[in-house]
């Protein structure tokens, strides 16, 4: 009976249900962006291993199929970025230069911060790639050493930060064009962020996932050189 | 929607023989996420199946996920001292990178549109 907990059916069983324990919460609450669906979903499948005493790298190796699809995952972000390049046409010069300089400031300032509270070479590692899309985060991360798991909850939380104090921040600032709102937001808090630019409007929306796709591809290619000449 | 995986799997192995044959620091996926940019600009278009077969990919990211996030909950008495820097990382870098952002985008925005 008990080699049932331990296969990959009962993985599998356990994070669809999840999945969709966690989007009818997300749904439900109109979108809250502390329920977001990695969020809850996380919570109630670790909820889960602890009350029934089974180990979390063995319930991991059951789906790791299901985390391999990351990779064309990342692969397929290429087909929205495609399809936003127009938006550059007018704006390239101001935008191309935020992003690249937006990037780098992201991975800089989370890494001094955490470089100031005492961090660890490897929570470091982990911690550069906190405003890029997940998936392109993982593979990142993977590649230069840090901890799949931190990199994950930090571009997360990163998502939930930016899209609760953006609209304070904004109006404070006094930035309210929609294309300006949504790139930075996109920029800074990728795919969460992207979601509630659409809420805002249709071209604070586009903006945003232009600055995810442009932030995502940009810092893939620059921390890992990067990483290679600190470290 | 097969067709369009094909298509994304085919590129992902084009990027990870590049990064091994070459030695690059790029991760796989994101050489070939590149290769099919490139691709989907000579072409002009996006094909049919590429659309929804990386559509339905995109939507499920939230499931693909779960599993690494449910992990930060297994850390272990390990990461317990690192608590402090990974939250300060998050939310006032977050906070920073928004206003640096904000800021920058409008001065050059400004300056765009005066030339």
């Amino acid at each position: 009976m008990s080699d049932l907990l331990h296969g990959p059916l009962f993985a599998i069983t356990l994070t669809l249900l999840a999945y969709q324990g966690a989007m009818f919460l997300y749904l439900g609450s109109g979108r809250a962006a502390i329920l977001h669906p990695t969020i809850s979903g996380a919570s109630f499948i670790a909820l889960a291993l602890i009350l029934l005493g089974k180990d979390y790298h063995a319930y991991y190796h059951n789906i790791d199929w299901l985390t391999f699809l990351l990779g064309p995952a990342t692969v397929a972000l290429a087909v929205p970025l495609y399809r936003q390049l127009h938006l550059l046409r007018n704006m390239a010069g101001p935008l191309l230069i935020t992003v690249t300089v937006g990037a780098i400031f992201a991975s800089a300032s989370a890494l001094i911060l955490a470089w100031l509270f005492g961090a660890n070479q490897s929570t470091l590692l982990s911690l550069t790639t906190k405003s890029i899309t997940t998936p392109i985060a993982i593979a990142v991360t993977q590649d230069i050493g840090g901890i799949t798991t931190i990199a994950v909850a930090s571009v997360i939380l990163t998502g939930v930060v930016g899209i609760t104090t953006i609209t304070w921040l904004f109006t404070k600032l006094d930035i309210q064009d929609d294309r300006l709102w949504g790139f930075c937001l996109g920029l800074a808090a990728h795919a969460i962020g992207t979601s509630r630019a659409f809420e805002r409007s249709p071209v604070a929306g586009a903006f945003s996932s232009l600055a995810l796709c442009l932030t995502g591809a940009f810092t893939a290619v620059f921390v890992p050189f990067a990483a290679r000449w600190i470290f | 929607m097969l067709a369009g995986f094909l298509t994304l799997l085919g590129c992902q192995l084009a990027g990870e023989f590049m990064q091994r044959a070459l030695d690059l620091p790029l991760p796989g996926p994101v050489i070939g996420m590149l290769l099919l940019f490139c691709g989907l600009c000579i072409r002009g278009s996006v094909p049919k199946d590429l659309e929804s077969g990386s559509q339905k990919l995109i939507e499920l990211l939230p499931l693909l996920l779960m599993a690494p996030a449910a992990g930060v909950f297994f850390l272990g008495a390990g990461f317990a001292d690192q608590w402090p820097a990974f939250i300060a990382a998050v939310s006032l870098g977050t906070v920073c990178t928004l206003v640096f952002c904000g800021l920058l985008i409008r001065f050059l925005q400004r300056r765009n549109s005066h030339l």
